[in-house]
């Protein structure tokens, strides 16, 4: 796709407020990194704390920016405001602290929650949004027990009473729906995995292992890694902190790379269209960038036989599977077309149908083109069954002819002669009966003429080569033939129009070039038939005139052929006739 | 002489069975296509078959094989191939088989009664018989294109055709009301014309004059 010049308004109204954005996180977090208390031991832990949430901040940020109708940047900038949140708990300033407090266990759910929403930024489906809801609550409201009832928390203000058997309750119910949570999760993402094609699998298996093994991490390595190996509260800060820092990194990654890449706006699309010729494929192409599913197809409508088509005319069947979304691009209130694209990816069909209003009357032109393109394949089928319908109904005549009348005649010119030949019969009457015999076989011999004009009984019997040679055989005038062809399907239209041609050429340089020696040659090259007719005669021959070499030139164009005439007065013809032997 | 006929046209085939039999052959079978028809060869081994060119099941040319096959198996049995169309490459293929004893004529012929016959009895005696009609091309063919051809008299180009055709001295001097000794002069003449080597053997005068008749 071309490079714009110009980015629309919407999208320069987003890069505003995206700036926007950035400019309150880096305040934020050069407020937060003031209050930190760089004196005490942890230091090297408290650096992990902005650089923890840049980490997210830019991750975020350049998510929301590359797809804009996604809204993974927006959760990713929610977990870096979550990572700030947390980070508050280090500070001095009471209220600060007990702000973090509450917060302190947040990221977990952003966790599950971008787990959830991959690659969409959408939850799908009601089992997710559960799961998401149930995993806020777990760390904002079953959180509260550990500030509520433990003197130890280190925040007074929030301090309610000195209640151990609460606070182990609260944690114990804080544990078990922390898990219940991520074995939804689990079971979701096992789920989503199984039905994802093999080059989806690809991103989101990695991602959703390092997803879940992140928000595991963060329990697990203080219940049981810390008192198992002996870490410090510091060293195990830190590795939390790394840890959660680089699941923003990836799930940008994931996002923008792999499967999912391809990323625009429907806006663009709108400048592009403008910008460009809007044809296709660049027209998919554009669609499926905007959309980023690099699966997504067009297909146009055809009003006259009410199907669908791609861009080469050819109707498609459509994909009934749950994965494959399909969104009619409408215009004026007419189906021109529809978008097909995979329902996993994008979750939202209001985004596609979007796009299509936006494209959809480049869609109607490139219908348009589509339909001529169907109705030109139809135009071409119905005339090669037109030209084997003529072929079938010539071999029927002549086989009619064959089995029938030309078996009258010999039965009648026999009878004839019996009658002459029997016993008694006076002279005069078998003398008669005679000539009758000899008239019957005349007549006998002009049928044997108009059957060979239908279908000569070289091409039934034999093919092209016998055919044509009893053709140059029976030439009133010096015929050559040269013939090197390979086989040819019997009875094919490819036979019967190459002997038709041939015999049209040399009628014609009898009957009209007056010529007085004509040269005949078939040769097969590479997959093409080729003819070459001449004689010496008069020349000036018109394809546009006379029904002989209008019929020819039809006959080969119907089979993707060509047919070229040199034909100077004065200079003979030559005719020569490529037909492709497919 | 045993008779053998091949014929899918039940009315064409029951009129030359009676037509034989009325000449006095013996038709020992009658067959509808070219697979009993090779059957029937080999249980009654006859003296001549009589066969149609285009048969089923394929309709197309498995008369003309099966009769080139029978030729091949067995010398001693004469093929006389009938066809509503007669063509030269046909006549070649026939003529190449070997020791003559094929005939290749238009199924109008039959009704000519006694020439057909004759022709029959030709072919079953170890001559040759070409149909008048694709003779009459390959003559015409060479007349264009020859010069030697084109220089013989109408009446030598009548006795070449008809040499061609596999007829006799004898017969050639019936068709022409001319006496023998002339026939033999014109054949001669037309032997020194063409550059042919004179051959008593009929089958091979045949052979010399249609090879030299489709020259170039």
């Amino acid at each position: 796709m071309r490079r714009l010049a110009v980015r629309p308004a919407l999208a320069r109204s987003l890069d505003r407020a995206l700036l926007a954005i950035l400019c309150a996180g880096l305040a934020l977090v050069g407020v937060e990194a003031a209050l930190l208390p760089w004196g005490g031991a942890g230091r090297i832990v408290l650096v992990l704390y902005p650089i923890v949430c840049l980490t997210y901040l830019g991750a975020g940020i350049v998510a929301w920016y590359r797809r804009p109708g996604n809204r993974l940047g927006a959760v990713i900038l929610f977990g870096g405001f979550a990572m700030w949140l947390s980070g508050l708990q280090d500070t001095d300033i009471p209220v600060l602290v007990a702000v973090g407090s509450v917060g302190a266990t947040l990221i977990l759910a952003v966790l599950v929650h971008l787990l959830h929403a991959f690659p969409s930024g959408r939850l799908p489906g009601p089992v997710s949004v559960t799961t998401v809801s149930i995993a806020y609550v777990t760390s904002l409201v079953l959180q509260a027990p550990k500030y509520l009832f433990n003197p130890d928390a280190g925040v007074p203000a929030l301090f309610l009473a000195d209640d151990p058997t609460a606070l182990a309750v609260g944690a114990m119910l804080q544990s078990l729906v922390g898990a219940g949570v991520m074995v939804a999760t689990a079971v979701v993402l096992i789920g989503r995995l199984r039905r994802a094609g093999p080059a989806g699998r690809r991103v989101l298996a990695p991602l959703f292992a390092y997803g879940s093994g992140a928000a595991l991490f963060i329990p697990v390595s203080t219940l049981v890694l810390t008192p198992l190996l002996g870490l410090t509260d510091v060293e195990r800060t830190a590795l939390q902190l790394v840890v959660l820092g680089c699941v923003p990194l990836a799930f940008a990654f994931g996002m923008l790379r792999g499967g999912f890449a391809r990323t625009g706006e429907v806006e663009e699309l709108g400048t592009w269209l403008g910008a460009s010729d809007g044809s296709r494929p660049a027209l998919t192409r554009a669609l499926a960038r905007a959309l980023g599913d690099p699966s997504l197809a067009l297909s146009f409508w055809v009003a006259r036989q009410r199907i669908f088509v791609d861009d080469h005319g050819v109707p498609i069947v459509r994909d009934s599977s749950p994965e494959r979304g399909l969104v009619p691009v409408e215009l004026e209130g007419r189906t021109v077309g529809a978008i097909h694209y995979d329902s996993q990816l994008i979750a939202d069909p209001e985004l596609v149908r979007t796009a299509g209003q936006v494209i959809a009357i480049a869609v109607d032109r490139e219908r348009l083109t589509a339909e001529l393109r169907e109705s030109q394949r139809a135009l071409q089928q119905s005339r090669e069954r037109l030209v084997d319908a003529a072929d079938r109904e010539r071999r029927r005549i002549a086989q009619d002819l064959h089995d029938g009348l030309q078996v009258q005649l010999v039965l009648l010119a026999l009878e004839a002669q019996q009658l002459a030949n029997a016993a008694g019969t006076d002279t005069a009457i078998g003398e008669r009966a005679t000539q009758l015999r000899q008239r019957i076989d005349d007549a006998a011999a002009n049928l044997r003429q108009l059957v060979a004009a239908v279908m000569p009984a070289g091409l039934i019997e034999h093919g092209l080569g016998a055919a044509v040679e009893d053709l140059a055989d029976r030439m009133p005038i010096p015929t050559t033939l040269e013939l090197s062809i390979d086989e040819i399907p019997a009875s094919s239209a490819l036979e019967s129009t190459a002997y038709f041609v041939t015999a049209e050429a040399l009628t014609n340089a009898v009957k009209h070039a007056r010529a007085s020696s004509a040269s005949v040659r078939l040769t097969s090259d590479d997959g093409w038939l080729m003819i070459e007719v001449s004689d010496d005669g008069m020349g000036g021959a018109n394809p546009g005139r006379g029904s002989g070499l209008r019929g020819m030139t039809d006959r080969v164009d119907v089979l993707g052929g060509h047919l070229r005439i040199a034909s100077e007065p004065g200079q003979g013809t030559r005719i020569e006739v490529a037909l492709p032997c497919a | 002489m045993r008779v053998i006929i091949a014929e899918d046209e039940t009315l064409l085939r029951r009129g030359l069975q009676l037509l034989l039999e009325e000449g006095g052959l013996q038709v020992v079978a009658a067959t509808p296509d070219s697979e009993t028809l090779e059957e029937a060869v080999d249980r009654f081994r006859p003296d001549l078959v009589i066969t149609d060119i285009r048969m089923p099941p394929t309709h197309t040319d498995e008369g003309l094989q099966a009769a080139l096959r029978i030729r091949r198996k067995y010398a001693d049995v004469a093929v006389v191939v009938l066809s509503q169309h007669v063509q030269r490459r046909y006549a070649s293929e026939l003529l190449a088989s070997p020791q003559g004893r094929v005939g290749y004529l238009l199924k109008q012929r039959i009704a000519n009664v006694d020439t057909f016959l004759a022709d029959l009895r030709e072919v079953a005696a170890g001559g040759t018989a070409l149909d008048p009609d694709v003779v009459a091309v390959m003559v015409a063919r060479a007349t264009l294109s020859n010069q030697a051809v084109r220089a013989l008299t109408p009446r030598q180009q009548q006795v070449l055709a008809l040499m061609a055709e596999g007829r006799s001295n004898a017969r050639i001097a019936a068709e022409l009301f001319l006496t023998e000794k002339a026939v033999v002069q014109h054949t001669s003449r037309i032997y020194d014309a063409l550059g042919l080597p004179v051959d008593s053997d009929s089958h091979r005068r045949v052979l010399a004059v249609v090879r030299y008749l489709s020259r170039g």
